[in-house]
């Protein structure tokens, strides 16, 4: 660094000194984080500081870009994929292949070692970041030169790369409607021609305190009805009990009680 | 910002990438056909629009391309003889590949491909999808998409460009590799394995990609090249772990031990036909651009990695060798196989002088052709309306079918190469290189090839006694082993690769001579 860091200035350094740690600590969030929406955040956040230093360093496009386009949208999907699949979906951590853990980590740390001893016994020019791109042909030129010149043959082939995601989402995903669905007089036929729920599935419960989709009906009885809620919120334990809600009701009536009594 | 110099556009020579241009715009059409197309007429018409783009970018590269070897976009793409040499045998082997997808049996759509790919496997629904006459066309727009990449892969003279066309190639692979329509949910794991072991690879090659940028300021070959041979005081320790990561995305691709262990799942799992295209031509491919890398860019420095890479190369033959002994399914078999052949491939490879590029370029094609036309026959072997992939099950076969035991009997002693085979002159012309110019290691690692070799032939006899010398197992009515007839497009494709295995086992001087012209690389 010797040299370089005559051309770093004390804001930078200072900015450096707290971003890089929470960098580095978001993305290990993002590889032991046990909820993929946690990995997702500490994704974001890596994303965010990465897109801070590229500014910090000259480069405010490309800095800009990666906030908007990584961070802003592409995070963003990630985390709606995330939770269309469930919030609650996280990794089973049990182990298939005996000590593959261990040996995994085993690995990691040689080659991390490997890595950090050859890549760390370096010695840097002195680098002059994008400085002069920027003063002679400007940051965002430059890159269109590249994009237009150089790599137009790459640009236009990631094109392919599209089309073939989107062909292949669609080969694996879109499942066409086979013949037609029933409507909504053959629905009643059937539920009349099984005598089962004859004026539909009874709504959720509606309480003083609390009406939801996720709160189950009680029953004449009192018990809890089962159909009242959806069947994916109870498969996905997403469904809250009401009897949370009877017990002021029942504290109360017991006064009443009491207070009869007295 | 006054006066901006104008914008000059990198020179474009057309014809050389001519080839490529036709392939994409194949797969374009394709897209549009699967979207405009009456659903009776699509497989036929994808089809020949499909062999019909790649007979037609194999005669643009042979009629205008080979007089246009050139450098160009700006040095990211390298058409020279390597690359037109590799495109050609990849467009003739997918043309070959494509006739066995397209085999039928009868049926509406490919019988080796689902329905319907979003259906749940053994659901109503992928019945009523496959009674409702549903078929997976996408798959051939697909296969462009990957011949495409492949030949994008071969001819990239930038480590970006090589980034872009081993995703372009990957990518359709990954979803063909799940499309199966027998024994899905082993087809949907085997996709799945293959994706997140490719991606794992992509993130060597870019992380390789980025120390190199780091050493030589640049993604070009040329100028790593030139940066390596000028020795950039201080910086050494980014280039060998930049190799090393490099090569290592690329040895993903072709299997070699360690990195093999996607390999006998995606093989197994994915629909035969697509097996049969992934082994020829993705070696094709990766074994293209490996060339490329060490033998363009990073040249200079393969004294300090070569006997790393060796290492990797005498582990591949021996584990794809001895696994191969102990597996009971023929797929797995054949893709422990393809591992123990991407082993003497890579004993060509580090061979280090233009014979060795013939040779190795030659054992790609020789191997390739066989690959496609003995999956093409393991996918016509049935018992009981399914593939009859287990071992066991090819017992006695020579019995009820001499033409297509003989058949699979010759491609195997190919494999194992047995003189008068593509497999033996191929085997000689990747391995006197090594002996001739590769030093001790060369040396050795051509000891270790042969003994492997001997090995490799015990598994295919074994299987060669077993369809002829065993009787076959009792069976009810309806569940014997039978091989079905095939259609037009596969026998054409079958005969090809018996062909070629003839051909270049016997007269092998031709193809020997082409592939030594094409051998040079260009900067």
């Amino acid at each position: 660094m010797g040299d370089a860091a005559v051309t770093i200035g004390t804001g930078e350094q200072v900015m450096f000194w707290i971003l890089a740690p929470i960098a580095v600590m978001a993305s290990l969030g993002l590889v032991f984080a046990r909820k993929a929406v946690h990995a997702a955040l500490g994704m974001a956040l890596t994303m965010i500081i990465l897109g801070v230093f590229y500014i910090a360093q000259g480069a405010d496009f490309l800095g800009v870009i990666q906030i908007f386009v990584y961070t802003g949208a592409v995070m963003m999907l990630f985390l709606f994929v995330i939770m269309l699949i469930g919030v609650d979906a996280s990794d089973s951590l049990i182990e298939t292949l005996k000590g593959q853990r261990w040996a995994a980590g085993l690995l990691v740390l040689g080659l991390g070692g490997i890595l950090v001893s050859a890549v760390g016994s370096v010695t840097y020019g002195l680098s002059d970041g994008v400085a002069q791109t920027n003063t002679s042909k400007g940051n965002v030129p430059a890159m269109a030169e590249l994009i237009f010149g150089r790599y137009v043959w790459v640009f236009e082939v990631t094109s392919a790369l599209l089309i073939t995601a989107a062909l292949g989402a669609m080969v694996l995903a879109h499942r066409e409607r086979l013949g037609k669905g029933p409507n909504q007089r053959e629905w009643s036929r059937r539920r009349f021609e099984k005598g089962e729920n004859l004026a539909g599935l009874p709504v959720p419960g509606v309480y003083a305190r609390h009406n939801a989709v996720d709160t189950p009906a009680l029953l004449p009885d009192g018990s809890i009805s089962e159909l009242s809620v959806s069947r994916v919120l109870s498969a996905r334990e997403q469904t809250r009990s009401p009897l949370a809600d009877l017990e002021a009701e029942d504290a109360i009536r017991a006064e009443i009680e009491s207070g009869s009594e007295r | 910002m006054s006066a901006l110099p104008a914008f000059e556009a990198v020179a474009v020579d057309y014809w050389a990438v001519a080839p490529m241009l036709v392939v994409v715009a194949g797969a374009l059409l394709g897209v549009l056909v699967e979207a405009f197309a009456p659903r009776e007429s699509r497989h036929s018409a994808q089809v020949a629009l499909t062999v019909g783009t790649l007979v037609a970018a194999f005669g643009v590269l042979v009629w205008r391309s080979v007089n246009h070897h050139s450098v160009t976009f700006g040095g990211s793409v390298a058409v020279d003889g390597p690359a037109l040499f590799l495109q050609g045998a990849l467009l003739v082997m997918s043309s070959v590949a494509v006739l066995v997808m397209a085999e039928r049996f009868g049926g509406v759509g490919g019988d080796a491909f689902t329905p319907m790919g979003a259906s749940t496997p053994g659901s109503s629904q992928e019945a009523a999808a496959a009674k409702a006459g549903y078929a997976t066309s996408e798959v051939f727009p697909l296969t462009l998409f990957a011949v495409f990449g492949m030949m994008i892969f071969v001819s990239a003279n930038d480590l970006i460009t090589m980034f872009v066309g081993l995703e372009v190639l990957s990518l359709p692979l990954y979803v063909m590799t799940g499309l199966a329509r027998r024994r899905r949910l082993l087809s949907q794991e085997a996709a799945l394995k293959y994706f997140l072991l490719g991606a794992f690879s992509s993130a060597f090659f870019l992380f390789g990609a980025a120390l190199i940028y780091g050493f030589a300021g640049s993604t070009d070959l040329a100028k790593i090249q030139s940066a390596i041979a000028q020795g950039t005081t201080g910086m050494d320790g980014l280039l060998v772990p930049g190799v090393l990561l490099l090569i290592i995305g690329l040895l993903f691709k072709v299997g070699a031990v360690p990195f093999h262990m996607w390999t006998p799942d995606a093989y197994q799992g994915a629909p035969t036909p697509v097996t049969g295209f992934m082994a020829a031509c993705t070696k094709v491919a990766a074994f293209g651009a490996i060339l490329r890398l060490v033998y363009v860019g990073v040249e200079g420095s393969r004294w300090d990695w070569r006997l790393g890479i060796a290492a990797i190369a005498i582990l591949t033959m021996v584990v794809g060798a001895v696994l191969s002994v102990t597996q009971t399914d023929v797929k797995r078999l054949l893709a422990y196989s393809s591992i123990a052949h991407a082993g003497f491939i890579l004993v060509g490879v580090l061979a280090f002088s233009k014979a060795a590029v013939s040779g190795v370029m030659f054992y790609l094609v020789a191997y390739g052709f066989a690959t496609i036309a003995a999956f093409a026959i393991i996918s016509m072997v049935r018992q009981g309306g399914s593939e009859a992939s287990h071992l066991s099950q090819w017992a006695g076969l020579g019995k009820r079918h001499p033409v297509v035991a003989a058949v699979f009997s010759l491609l195997l002693l190919a494999f194992a190469g047995i003189p008068l085979t593509s497999g033996f002159t191929a085997k000689f012309a990747a391995f006197a290189p090594a002996v001739t110019s590769g030093g001790t290691a060369g040396v050795l690692m051509v000891i270790v090839g042969v003994l492997a070799s001997a090995v490799t032939a015990y598994v295919y006899v074994r299987i060669i006694v077993l369809m002829y010398f065993t009787a076959a197992p009792e069976a009810g009515e309806g569940e014997e082993v039978v091989a079905l007839m095939p259609s037009i497009g596969t026998t054409v494709a079958i005969t090809v690769g018996v062909l070629a295995t003839i051909l270049l086992g016997i007269w092998p001087g031709w193809a020997l001579d082409l592939a030594g012209r094409a051998a040079q690389f260009m900067l």
